[in-house]
């Protein structure tokens, strides 16, 4: 009997491993490596062959290894002649997957045409300016800011002051993220403004910690001070703070929230609404390191930055005031000399 | 009883610069204060529609100034000789327009020392106030509206001019200083001798005034009045 069961089990176990050959005796990412990550694979097979390690190592799916995804790639593979197998998004991004079959976008694009599997990257790590790129493929900016302009005001500064995603999305809030820009000056004129590179502010950092241009006492987390000390002295490096408002969750509904038709969402919600802000600086791999900042006003706390101003929430408190003061002087003219003029009137009818 | 006259004081164009003066900064201040404070001032209701209204009131404004200087600087070509202070006027004319306004007026022991004419039309104050406003704050004002309304096209000069925020603030005090005048401008034009007399002119273009009014500064130095 013992002798029965045992022969079941070796037959079971040997079963097993054969029907799980194509995995568990594949190629690992390694082998993979060797051809696809090699420029010559474009020559012999195609540019889709080819897989950038720059952008690869980068993307938030470089942790999982090749095989995860293509699990069906054989010890003989490319000579098998069998296509590797893709796994598809939605076995591991399944409520992704149903927000996103959920809008309009589904029908047009799926979820390849704007995520190149091998290059994806979390949110968090791309500049708004990139997250415009993938929208840009299948937009014209033309196009967006003629739409756009028949019921927007400033619909080209919208534009370019906010990744698409802060309006079309399904996330309720927004943060700020700042990024640096550098510009070049000439003849008094600030010109040719873009996003400072990993090497441009190494050069300036100390210790070459790009991080510690602002985070100074190295804590790890941006106070106000230590912003707005940026803020006052980044002219002179030729760099300015950047403002960009971005999603707080990522969304794939691409919908438009109704409170995001209504300019008050953004433009009356006062200086103190704004409380959770990050600085994304260059890693030096072509992302961003996002450095939260201390909740607070970081507008109120920084008069707004040079190339981000938004009506109705930036403001400069002293300055408001001084306002104020001129328009009750402006008032208490009429009030003071009126008061003396009533009381005087007696004076001026004897005259006549 | 004394006798009155009417001169023409006020041509048609300056009568039209004016009211689309007046009526567009009004709008532009209680617009602008919505614009600022959207969280405390709601007057409108839709942001939208206050910024358009706004934007819609400079537009406004900057027109009818450029009706003002082009009457006054091409045609009228007194714009020098009624908005330029002479140097009498700076040295004896704005203390003793002042001194009436701040300490006769209340005694009523003198006469109002400026008597209007179509040169002369302007007391020393005035002239001085409204130079400021005409030719140094309004063009300030009219220049950074224009480029807070058009910001992507112009944001190289924006930058060069120390950007958004420096660009704002100085429309705000400007913006400040234009609501302040409002008020003292309103006032004093019911300084006349009813507090009537000095609106009338503004819609007809006739100002009554006594025939032997005697002006100090136009006799005192008639050149340099004239």
């Amino acid at each position: 009997m013992l002798r029965i069961i045992k022969q079941i089990c070796i037959g079971g176990i040997a079963g097993c491993l054969l029907l799980a050959a194509p995995g568990a005796w594949g190629m690992d990412a390694q082998d993979c490596a060797e051809c696809h990550l090699d420029t010559s694979i474009i020559e012999e097979g195609g540019r889709y062959l080819y897989i950038d390690p720059g952008q690869y190592n980068r993307s938030a799916h470089s942790e999982e290894g090749c095989p995860t995804c293509h699990i069906s790639v054989s010890d003989d593979h490319p000579e098998d002649g069998v296509r590797p197998s893709r796994a598809l998004c939605n076995s591991c991004h399944d409520s992704v997957a149903e927000e996103y079959a959920a809008c309009n976008h589904a029908a047009n694009a799926d979820c390849t045409e704007c995520h190149n599997p091998h290059q994806v990257k979390s949110i968090k790590t791309v500049s708004g300016f990139d997250m415009n790129g993938m929208c840009i493929e299948c937009h014209d900016p033309k196009e967006v800011s003629g739409t756009h302009g028949v019921w927007l005001p400033q619909a080209q500064l919208h534009i370019e002051a906010l990744p698409c995603i802060t309006c079309h999305t399904g996330s309720e809030n927004y943060v700020i993220t700042f990024y640096i820009e550098k510009f070049e000056k000439r003849a008094g004129t600030a010109t040719k403004l873009q996003l400072a590179t990993f090497a441009d502010l190494k050069a300036i950092a100390p210790a070459g910690k790009v991080e510690h241009l602002i985070d100074t006492n190295a804590d790890g987390i941006i106070n106000l001070a230590e912003l707005k000390a940026f803020n006052s002295s980044s002219n002179k490096q030729g760099l300015k703070l950047k403002g960009m408002m971005t999603p707080q969750d990522a969304s794939h509904t691409y919908s438009t929230l109704d409170n995001r038709w209504d300019c008050t969402f953004c433009h009356a919600s006062g200086p103190s609404a704004m409380q959770i802000s990050f600085v994304a600086i260059p890693d030096g791999q072509g992302t961003y390191m996002q450095i939260e900042v201390e909740p607070g006003a970081v507008l109120d706390a920084i008069n707004g930055t040079p190339d981000f101003y938004m009506v109705g929430a930036t403001r400069n408190k002293t300055l408001s005031y001084v306002g104020l003061i001129i328009v009750v002087a402006g008032l208490l003219m009429p009030i003071g000399h009126g008061s003396l003029r009533l009381l005087t009137m007696k004076n001026r009818k004897e005259e006549e | 009883m004394r006798i009155k006259e009417k001169i023409y004081l006020t041509p048609t164009p300056i009568r039209i610069w004016h009211w689309l003066n007046a009526f567009g900064i009004i709008t532009l201040c209680v617009t602008g204060a919505e614009i600022r404070f959207p969280e405390f001032v709601h007057i409108f209701g839709n942001f939208k529609a206050v910024v358009r209204v706004h934007n819609a009131a400079g537009i406004v404004v900057a027109l009818s100034f450029a009706l003002w200087f082009i009457y006054y600087a091409f045609v009228a070509r007194t714009l020098i000789k009624i908005y330029v202070p002479t140097v009498t006027d700076i040295r004896k004319g704005l203390i003793r327009q002042a001194l009436y306004y701040f300490f006769y007026f209340f005694l009523g022991s003198k006469p109002n020392p400026h008597h209007q004419t179509p040169e002369n039309k302007f007391n020393p104050l005035q002239k001085s106030a409204y130079m400021a406003m005409m030719l140094i704050l309004t063009p300030i004002v009219i220049i950074t509206g224009i480029f807070l309304m058009n910001v992507t096209p112009l944001r190289n000069f924006v930058l060069g001019i120390g950007a958004l925020k420096v660009l704002v603030e100085v429309h705000w005090l400007l913006a400040c200083s234009f609501c302040a005048f409002l008020f003292a401008h309103f006032y004093l034009a019911t300084l006349g001798h009813t507090p009537f007399a000095h609106f009338i002119p503004m819609w007809t273009g006739w100002e009554e005034i006594e025939p032997n009014a005697h002006d100090e500064d136009a006799t005192e130095e008639p050149k340099a009045a004239a």
